[in-house]
C-alpha cells in the first residue's frame, strides 16, 4: 500500500539508521515553526503542490454549490459518453460522473483532514509515553511494533471486519496505520533532545518534568512530525482507495475516490471516460501533498 | 564479511537477541486474529449457520466452532491447530482453509516474485541513473518521473495499463490468468501487466532512496581521493559510490514486502486473478473468520520474517553494519 514515504522506519534495533529525514536534532536558525512552513510555499514545489492542494480543497468545499442536482441526480442515461451536460459522461445508474468525483473528492478529504492529524498527535503521545514512566514508553513502542507488522491494506481488512464497512472503519485504518510512524518519530525526538544542554539547564532550575516536555522538547521535534504527516497524507490517500477499490470502502449511494474507482473498474472496457475522472483526481490530489511534503521537508529540515 | 556472518555465533547471537520481539508480534496478531470473530458485532455462531437457522442449528453451531468454551482454551486449540497444520474449515466455502490457500498461493507467488524482480531493476535502475545523471535536463527528468510514480498508487497504474495497453490498444490480456509453470509464454502474457502495475510506483521509493544516498556517496573523502587519483568517473561510480549506496534500498525492498503482499490483493481484484488477495476479500466480505484469521497470521509472519531477513541482508552488504552491536 505505501509506496512512498521518504522515511522508511529502520529496523527495530537500529542496526541501520537511513531514513532519508536527518535527526530532528538538526541545528535551525531563527524563525518560528509557522515562519519555517510558510518558507516552503515560497520554493518551486511548495507553490506547486499548495497551489493544487487550495484548488482541490476549494473544489471540495463548493461540491454542493457546483453540483446542485447533488451526487444521486438519476434523471440521465446510463453509462453515456462525455456531452455538454455530462461533461465526463454518466454512471451505471445514470448519475454525473464529474458531480460524483467532486463528491468523492469531498469524502476523501473529510478523511484525510480528520485521520492524519488524529493519528499524528496520538502517535506523538505514545512516543512520547516514556515521559511519564519508562515501562509505559516501552510498552508503547512494542504496541506499536504489533501495528507495524501488519500490512496496510491487512490492517484496514481486519478493521472492517470488527466494525463493519464504512466511513469508520476507513476513518480507524488510516488513524491506525500512521501510529507506528509518528511514535517512532517522536521517541527518537526525545531520546536525542533529552540529552541535549538546554534540558539539563532547565531541569538543573527545577522546571519540571512535564513542562520542560511540553515547552522545549515539543516545539523541537514537531517539525519532523509535520513533515511525516505530509507525507502520510498520500499514503492514507492509498489506503481509502485500496480498501474502496477492493469493495471493503464507503457504503453506496456515498461516493469516495476509490469507491468510484472499483465501479468504474468494471466498466473500463465499455466507458473508459468513468474512471479517469476519479483517478485524474486522486491523482493530483497525492501529487500535491507528495510535492508539499517535499517543499516542507526540505525548508524544515535541510536548514 | 558474507563467510563470517552466516558461519559465526555473530548471526545466532543476532537471532536470539531480536527473538523476543518478533515472537511478541507474531504472538499477539495470532491473538488479534483469534478474537476477531469474538469481537464483531452480532454473533458469530448465528452468522456461520446462516440466517435461516433454528436455535438448535446455532447452538450445534456454537459447539461445532468451540465457541462455548472457556476462551484461553479455544485460543491454545486453535493455534495447536494452526501449528500442526489443522487450519481449519472455511465457513462460506464450506473446504478446509488450507486446500483453499493452496489452490491460490501459486498464483499470488508467481504475482508477487515477478513483480519484486522489476521492482529491484527499475527502483535500483532508475535511481542509479538519477544519481549519476549531470546534465540537468536528465536530473530533472529522473526527478519528475520519481515524482509523479510516487502519487500513482497500484491501482491507478493498473487501471491506466488496462485502459492503455488492455482497451485502446489490445495487445495483452487485462483479465484472468494462466500459471506460468503450466505455460510460460502465455503465463507470462497474462503476468506482466499486473506485476509492472504493482511494481513501478514502488520503484519510485527506492530510487528515490538510491539517488539521495547516491548523492550523499559523491560527497564523501574516498571519491575525492579516487578523482585526485585519476580514477575514470564510470569506474568510481560502478565500483564505489553504487556499492556504497545500495543499503538504504535493501531495506526498502524487505520493507516494503509486506506492503507488496497488500498492494497484490488490490492489483488480483482488478486483475481478476484468482490468489490470495481475493479470497482474503471475499472472507471479509462475507465473514469467513476461520479463512481470515488464517490470512491475517499468514500476512503478517512472512511480513515480519522479511524485515528480519532485511537487516541480515543489509549487514551483508554493509560492513559498517553489524549485527551484534
Amino acid at each position: 500500500m505505501a509506496t512512498n514515504t521518504t522515511t522508511v522506519n529502520g529496523p527495530a534495533n537500529g542496526a541501520g539508521n537511513v531514513g532519508a529525514v536527518p535527526r530532528p536534532s538538526a541545528r535551525r536558525s531563527g524563525g518560528g515553526a509557522w515562519q519555517r512552513y510558510v518558507s516552503a510555499l515560497k520554493r518551486p514545489r511548495g507553490a506547486v503542490g499548495a497551489g493544487l492542494l487550495a484548488l482541490l480543497i476549494l473544489a471540495a468545499v463548493l461540491a454542493p454549490v457546483l453540483f446542485p442536482d447533488g451526487y444521486d441526480d438519476q434523471s440521465s442515461g446510463a453509462l453515456a459518453g462525455p456531452s455538454a451536460g455530462h461533461w465526463l459522461g454518466t454512471d451505471e445508474l445514470g448519475r454525473d460522473i464529474l458531480a460524483r468525483t467532486v463528491f468523492g473528492l469531498r469524502t476523501d478529504i473529510s478523511l484525510l483532514l480528520t485521520a492524519v492529524p488524529l493519528s499524528a498527535a496520538i502517535g506523538t503521545l505514545m512516543g512520547l509515553a516514556g515521559v511519564i514512566a519508562r515501562w509505559l514508553g516501552t510498552g508503547m513502542q512494542r504496541l506499536l511494533d504489533i501495528i507495524l507488522g501488519f500490512p496496510g491494506l491487512i490492517l484496514g481488512m481486519t478493521i472492517v471486519l470488527v466494525v463493519g464497512t464504512g466511513w469508520l472503519a476507513l476513518f480507524l485504518s488510516i488513524l491506525v496505520v500512521g501510529l507506528p510512524m509518528f511514535g517512532r518519530q517522536a521517541r527518537a525526538g526525545l531520546l536525542a533532545e533529552q540529552e541535549r544542554e538546554y534540558v539539563l539547564a532547565a531541569r538543573v532550575l527545577g522546571v519540571r518534568k512535564r513542562t520542560v516536555m511540553v515547552r522545549h522538547v515539543l516545539p523541537n521535534i514537531i517539525d519532523p512530525i509535520v513533515v511525516n504527516a505530509s507525507v502520510f497524507m498520500v499514503v492514507a490517500i492509498f489506503i481509502e482507495a485500496g480498501l474502496s477499490i477492493v469493495g471493503l470502502g464507503i457504503e453506496p449511494p456515498v461516493p469516495s475516490l476509490g469507491a468510484m474507482l472499483n465501479t468504474g473498474a468494471r466498466y473500463v472496457e465499455v466507458h473508459p471516460a468513468y474512471i479517469i475522472g476519479p483517478g485524474l483526481v486522486l491523482l493530483l490530489l497525492a501529487l500535491g501533498f507528495t510535492l508539499l511534503s517535499d517543499a516542507l521537508n526540505k525548508a524544515v529540515l535541510r536548514r | 564479511m558474507l563467510h563470517d556472518l552466516w558461519t559465526g555465533e555473530i548471526m545466532i547471537r543476532f537471532l536470539l537477541r531480536r527473538a523476543p520481539s518478533v515472537l511478541l508480534v507474531i504472538a499477539a496478531t495470532s491473538v488479534i486474529a483469534f478474537l476477531l470473530p469474538r469481537l464483531a458485532p452480532g454473533d458469530a455462531a448465528a452468522a456461520a449457520a446462516g440466517p435461516e437457522a433454528t436455535t438448535e442449528q446455532i447452538e450445534a453451531m456454537r459447539v461445532e466452532m468451540g465457541l462455548d468454551r472457556p476462551l484461553v482454551e479455544q485460543y491454545f486449540s486453535w493455534i495447536g491447530g494452526l501449528l500442526t497444520g489443522d487450519l481449519g474449515q472455511s465457513l462460506q466455502f464450506n473446504r478446509p482453509v488450507s486446500e483453499l490457500i493452496g489452490d491460490r498461493i501459486g498464483s499470488t507467488l508467481e504475482l508477487t516474485i515477478a513483480a519484486m524482480l522489476i521492482l529491484t531493476v527499475v527502483g535500483i535502475g532508475v535511481g542509479v541513473f538519477g544519481g549519476s545523471a549531470r546534465s540537468r535536463l536528465s536530473r530533472l527528468t529522473a526527478d519528475a518521473t520519481n515524482t509523479l510514480l510516487l502519487a500513482t498508487p497500484p491501482f491507478l497504474a493498473g487501471l491506466l495499463l488496462i485502459i492503455v495497453l488492455g482497451v485502446a490498444l489490445p495487445v495483452l490480456p487485462i483479465s484472468g490468468e494462466v500459471a506460468v509453470l503450466d505455460d510460460p509464454v502465455i503465463g507470462l502474457q497474462y503476468l506482466l501487466l499486473p506485476a509492472v502495475a504493482l511494481a513501478v510506483p514502488m520503484s519510485a521509493g527506492v530510487a528515490r532512496l538510491v539517488q539521495s544516498s547516491m548523492h550523499n556517496v559523491w560527497q564523501q573523502d574516498f571519491v575525492d581521493l579516487a578523482v585526485a587519483k585519476g580514477v575514470p568517473r564510470r569506474r568510481i561510480s560502478i565500483r564505489h559510490v553504487v556499492r556504497n549506496s545500495l543499503g538504504p534500498a535493501v531495506v526498502a525492498l524487505g520493507m516494503r514486502f509486506g506492503d507488496m503482499l497488500a498492494g497484490a490483493v488490490v492489483i488480483e481484484m482488478i486483475f481478476a486473478r484468482n490468489g490470495i488477495g481475493q479470497l482474503a476479500v471475499t472472507g471479509v466480505q462475507n465473514a469467513d473468520y476461520n479463512l481470515v484469521q488464517v490470512i491475517i497470521v499468514g500476512a503478517v509472519l512472512i511480513a515480519v520474517l522479511m524485515q528480519l531477513m532485511t537487516e541480515i541482508a543489509l549487514a551483508g552488504l554493509d560492513p559498517r553494519v553489524r549485527l551484534g552491536a
